[in-house]
């Protein structure tokens, strides 16, 4: 009998504090909980993006070469050749105007290509310039939306009409005004099918871009 | 012709500046006052270049401080459309005029559906007492009339060593505590619900949600890689760098408080060391910490290109209603059984003989013919090996 009762005094306890933690259940869950083996659910290998800068000081003291970067100066097999005009200081526009004449080493994307040009375009472009590519995305929405400055009119202004292909990539590498670089996000390749990608856009949206004379002045 | 400011503002002048804000050229507004002379101002604005020729101290200095950007020439502006563009611009809205809150909406709608379980516990309790007085009653009542009838009655036993209640108690409390036990049991290491406090407030409800912003535009990685990943800073400062407070629906946390979300991005120009009043970066920019959330045990590979290119498997099936979500909780269990159910319900997208669906499966010839005899209706993920053993864990 007296086993009985210990036993009892021990479950009662645990019982009334699991029943409270199934009660609590209103709240946000802020804590991951307990786990069975902590070295087989964390992983033990450095996995993307895990290692700080001051991880990857602390392993190359032991010897280990642990880089997400590529090496400087180098490139994938395959890949366009890089662009190689640097970015300009402040203020100064140098480059940006010697962009000018660097010609798009895509041309007459297939369809298969074009329909990933605009995908990229939708996901990454699309969010200020619209889809349309009439420079009103849900970010500016006719300035209403939260983006402060007007992003640029891709379809239906002179001035991004007659862009060369060139300064364009050098916009969308290097970011211009209020716009941020997007070399991280699109590689070479896909930043050239999206200017691609625009091109073939002005050029459906008016079928002889020289003797426009509704467009606007700049 | 009445001249339509805000059009002329939008197409000429808005991709630099912003009436209130300071974007790639300073805040418009108030320039009629800082800028008296209202020939010099028409000037500035049709050729920009002439008027720092001409060695005007503020424009100068101006010029200086904005890094030397040029600003664009309008020579065929009217002096009626600047006019119009003027009062477009001194007539804006001061920020936070408009977006006044009301003050008496509450925190987002919580669900005030009752739990009857507590009713019920409370039901059973009582129901409990009563037969527990009843027994008494009866084993009294049983005492009396067997004194009556003059039975010899042994020395009544109290009902804590009555083995017969003992043993009840003791089934009860074993059924109770095994289904706890066996619940927390199954629970470990199983995260669903988990929503942690994030370094920086993120709404997913703002940023995809209201804003449009496709998922893939953070977290690119889930359409190349295994890993969807988390955006470096520069992707967060693409826009931030502009948008430099919040002006939208108020936002709660998951427990109710109230969020201030121009702090929450000016915590991101800490950790960036962005300066948004010069608009450069400043100071050393610094990671932030971000907890994950969803967390896969290092035996099992997941690959999110996988599922999204070639099983075509949108977000929400596993993430939730991730666009409802001012904090991101883990939607799914996660467990394998989980996983499992998924790959043996799911049809994959084979494509049928006219060329429509996903010709990654294209090689799957046995079940192409099984398909066109009429053999299967339709392809599972579990046809095609996706409760094999070696396809996660190896």
């Amino acid at each position: 009998m007296n086993v009985v009762m210990r036993i009892c005094k021990k479950i009662i306890p645990v019982c009334l504090s699991l029943a409270m933690l199934a009660s609590c259940s209103d709240e946000p869950r802020r804590d991951t909980g307990r786990i069975y083996m902590p070295d087989m659910t964390y992983s033990r290998a450095y996995e993307t993006y895990a290692v700080t800068p001051e991880e990857r000081d602390a392993l190359l003291k032991k010897g280990i070469h642990y880089s997400n970067i590529p090496v400087a100066g180098t490139m994938k097999r395959g890949a366009i050749f890089p662009f190689d005009i640097m970015q300009d200081a402040a203020g100064d526009t140098t480059n940006y105007v010697a962009s000018k004449s660097v010609k798009n080493p895509l041309s007459g994307l297939d369809d298969a290509t074009m329909t990933e040009a605009n995908r990229l375009y939708l996901v990454n472009c699309g969010i200020c310039h619209g889809t349309k590519l009439d420079g009103n995305g849900p970010l500016y929405r006719g300035g209403d939306g939260p983006f402060p400055a007007k992003p640029a009119t891709l379809v239906g202004d002179v001035k991004y009409e007659s862009m060369p292909e060139g300064q364009m990539y050098y916009s969308v590498t290097y970011g211009k005004n209020k716009m941020g670089s997007y070399a991280s996000q699109l590689d070479t390749r896909q930043r050239w099918m999206v200017i691609a990608y625009i091109k073939a856009k002005q050029a459906a949206a008016h079928p002889a871009p020289a003797s426009d004379s509704t467009g606007k002045k700049n | 012709m009445a001249q339509d400011g805000k059009a002329l503002f939008q197409s000429d002048c808005a991709s630099c500046h912003n009436p209130i804000k300071q974007v790639t050229g300073p805040a418009l507004k108030g320039v009629t006052a800082r800028v008296p002379d209202q020939k010099l101002l028409h000037a500035w604005i049709r050729n920009n270049s002439a008027v720092l020729a001409s060695g005007n101290k503020y424009f100068n200095d101006l010029y200086i401080q904005f890094g030397k950007t040029p600003m664009n020439t309008f020579p065929q502006l009217t002096d009626a459309e600047i006019d119009a563009i003027l009062k477009y611009v001194e007539t804006y809205p001061e920020p936070g005029g408009g977006g006044a809150k009301n003050p008496n909406e509450g925190p987002a709608t919580q669900t005030l559906e009752s739990d009857n379980s507590l009713l019920y516990g409370i039901l059973t309790l009582i129901l409990a007492v009563i037969m527990l007085v009843l027994l008494q009653v009866n084993s009294n009542l049983r005492k009396l009339s067997d004194d009556k009838s003059g039975v010899p009655s042994h020395d009544p036993i109290p009902f804590y060593r009555n083995k017969v209640y003992l043993t009840f108690l003791g089934l009860v409390l074993f059924v109770i505590g095994g289904y706890y036990i066996v619940q927390a049991a199954i629970g470990l290491g199983r995260q669903q619900n988990y929503q942690p406090e994030q370094p920086i407030f993120f709404s997913h409800k703002v940023h995809p949600g209201t804003n449009q912003i496709s998922c893939l535009y953070c977290h690119g990685g889930a359409w190349d890689s295994k890993m969807a990943g988390v955006p470096s800073l520069n992707v967060c400062m693409n826009c931030h760098a502009a948008i430099n407070d919040y002006k939208g629906e108020p936002l709660y946390r998951a427990n109710g408080k109230e969020v201030d979300a121009t702090g929450e991005i000016q915590k991101l120009y800490s950790y960036t060391g962005y300066d948004p009043k010069s608009g450069k970066y400043t100071e050393p920019g610094k990671q932030i910490e971000w907890v994950k959330i969803h967390n896969l045990p290092d035996h099992v590979y997941f690959n999110h290109s996988q599922h999204i290119r070639a099983g075509k498997v949108q977000c929400q099936t596993c993430h939730g209603s991730i666009t409802e979500m001012n904090e991101v909780k883990q939607f799914s269990e996660l467990s394998m059984g989980w996983c499992i159910n998924c790959h043996r319900t799911t049809k994959v997208n084979f494509p049928d003989s006219a060329g429509n669906g996903n010709k990654f499966y294209s090689i799957y010839e046995k079940f192409h013919q099984n398909l066109s005899t009429g053999k299967m209706d339709s392809v599972t993920v579990e046809n095609i090996g996706g409760t094999e053993c070696q396809k996660c864990h190896y």
